[in-house]
């Protein structure tokens, strides 16, 4: 293990690379501490720890503050994140269901694909500036912590010119972390959007174990910490489980050349979706409680606020696992066409021992992926509901450190990352990380 | 000195989006954020990217500097 490391930074090609990604996370680390010009810092930070030290914090925003590493209660340059790309990820990749001519350009192949990225990040920026006007105006009238902290947070709370500097500053700091992310997938290793996720999660996480010992002891950290570590492993476990079919090449002759004669396997992982699910799933459970929090004193958003704010409702935990179970199969059935994997195979020769090439191999595929989902989108679930469970048990902090989201993130970007660079190390023959 | 630096904030903040927004998006968006597939990098890129890239830095730097200079205003004054 540690040999591999001494070997991957052996490697001239594989340093650099390596320094490069480290380099601009140090940049988007720094970016997310320094303060929006004409943002209070004080007040801020004062405001800051009454509400994550007090007993009612506000758990609105917990998600998009995790995925902005604290950032966005800080009003800093990055503080929008990465989570404006996110959601139009997201919106784009559910329009290309929707709309012919997205579906279209996606079936392109490469130039497609590019340009629907290109769309991305278009969709972006008008997002950035939805968010950025949002949150400033919320800072602006003092909503930003619920109302229960008295002190201003900008400089001039009246001043409109003061106000749009801010938010197009954000929006600006959100096309760097775009250019950022676009560049470690370029030039280093591992994807850019996803290790930039990765660094604001870990961000935060000492500083919430730490706020669990200090609130709780001792006791309750160390099995916080014994859960966490089982979970991890169980994360892995099903995160690296597949299903091997068994793929046979007819041998060939092309010219004067020998083509195939091999026998290959098609991978189906247990959990094909990876944790996109989660993320659809939470980012709509978020909806109602925003949109909650604009109407205040009306029938039904006393009611959502009973039922679907506080992660510890029984109708939220059940509306929250069906819809990962539902967005699993939706993410699965978009990513993975049965009949274009059989048909390609069908074109090179390929063929699945005991079944026919064409349409029975089609619905073969179809068959074991649809199964396969099925524990696959229960062990989402069940991971995600993690965190609310043992908010129940043990009483601890609502930003649980090991939520099922983050927890995903991290373990899924980790193992994403280490095989990228043990596939760079096994260009040189060099042993990897993963034995 | 606050208005001057706003301005260029204001104006390098614009520059910056239009850059970033200039260059060619990489990556093919969510799919391959969380374990896709491994993208490969195809050759270097082009000279017009490279120049691209050198601007954006220097933009990027002026932004920042004009951030930190504007925070350091407002607390002194």
């Amino acid at each position: 293990m540690l040999s591999a490391f001494v070997n991957a930074f052996k490697t001239p090609d594989l340093r650099k690379k390596i320094l490069f990604v480290l380099f601009i996370l140090v940049l988007f680390r720094m970016g997310s501490v320094l303060p929006a010009p004409g943002v209070d810092v004080e007040n801020v930070r004062f405001c800051l720890n009454a509400a994550t030290t007090g007993e009612n914090a506000n758990s609105v925003f917990s998600l998009l503050n995790v995925f902005s590493g604290g950032a966005l209660l800080q009003l800093t340059v990055f503080a929008l994140g990465i989570m404006p790309y996110i959601t139009a990820s997201i919106i784009l990749q559910l329009l290309t269901v929707v709309i012919p001519r997205l579906e279209a350009l996606k079936k392109e192949g490469q130039s497609g694909q590019t340009k629907i990225t290109q769309y991305t990040r278009y969709l972006t920026l008008g997002l950035a500036v939805l968010q950025g006007a949002g949150i400033v105006a919320m800072a602006r009238s003092g909503a930003l912590f619920g109302n229960q902290c008295a002190r201003d947070l900008l400089v001039d709370t009246d001043s409109v010119s003061l106000f749009l500097l801010i938010v197009l500053v954000m929006v600006a700091g959100t096309a760097i972390i775009m250019w950022f992310g676009e560049l470690i997938t370029d030039r280093g290793v591992g994807n850019g959007m996803s290790l930039l996720i990765f660094t604001q999660i870990i961000a935060t996480f000492p500083g919430t174990m730490w706020l669990i010992k200090e609130q709780k002891g001792w006791g309750t950290f160390a099995i916080v910490t014994g859960v966490g570590l089982a979970v991890v492993a169980a994360v892995i476990f099903i995160e690296q489980a597949q299903r091997r079919i068994p793929v046979q090449y007819a041998r060939r002759m092309v010219g004067r050349k020998m083509f195939g004669g091999s026998s290959t396997y098609i991978p189906l992982k247990v959990n094909q979706a990876g944790v996109i699910p989660v993320i659809f799933a939470s980012s709509l459970m978020y909806l109602p409680a925003l949109a909650a929090q604009f109407n205040q004193g009306e029938g039904w958003s006393t009611w959502v606020t009973e039922n679907f704010v506080q992660g510890d409702h029984p109708l939220y935990m059940v509306t929250f696992f069906l819809l990962i179970v539902f967005f699993t199969y939706f993410y699965v059935s978009i990513t993975f066409n049965p009949k274009e994997v059989a048909d390609n195979m069908k074109k090179y020769g390929g063929f699945i021992p005991g079944i026919r090439a064409g349409r029975p191999t089609e619905q073969y595929l179809g068959y074991v992926l649809s199964r396969i989902t099925f524990p696959g989108s229960l062990y989402l679930g069940l991971v995600a509901l993690i965190p609310l469970l043992a908010f129940m048990l043990i009483d601890a902090n609502q930003n649980f450190p090991f939520g099922g989201t983050t927890l995903l993130i991290m373990v899924g970007v980790g193992l994403d990352t280490v095989k990228q660079i043990e596939s760079q190390l096994q260009q040189r023959n060099y042993e990897g990380f993963l034995k | 000195m606050i208005l001057t630096f706003s301005i260029l904030l204001i104006l390098s903040s614009l520059l910056l989006i239009v850059l970033v927004l200039m260059h060619k998006g990489r990556g093919g968006g969510l799919s391959d954020m969380f374990g896709g597939g491994v993208s490969s990098s195809l050759g270097g890129s082009s000279v017009a990217e490279r120049n691209l890239d050198r601007i954006t830095v220097g933009t990027a730097v002026i932004w920042a500097i004009s951030v930190v200079a504007l925070g350091l205003l407002f607390k002194w004054s």
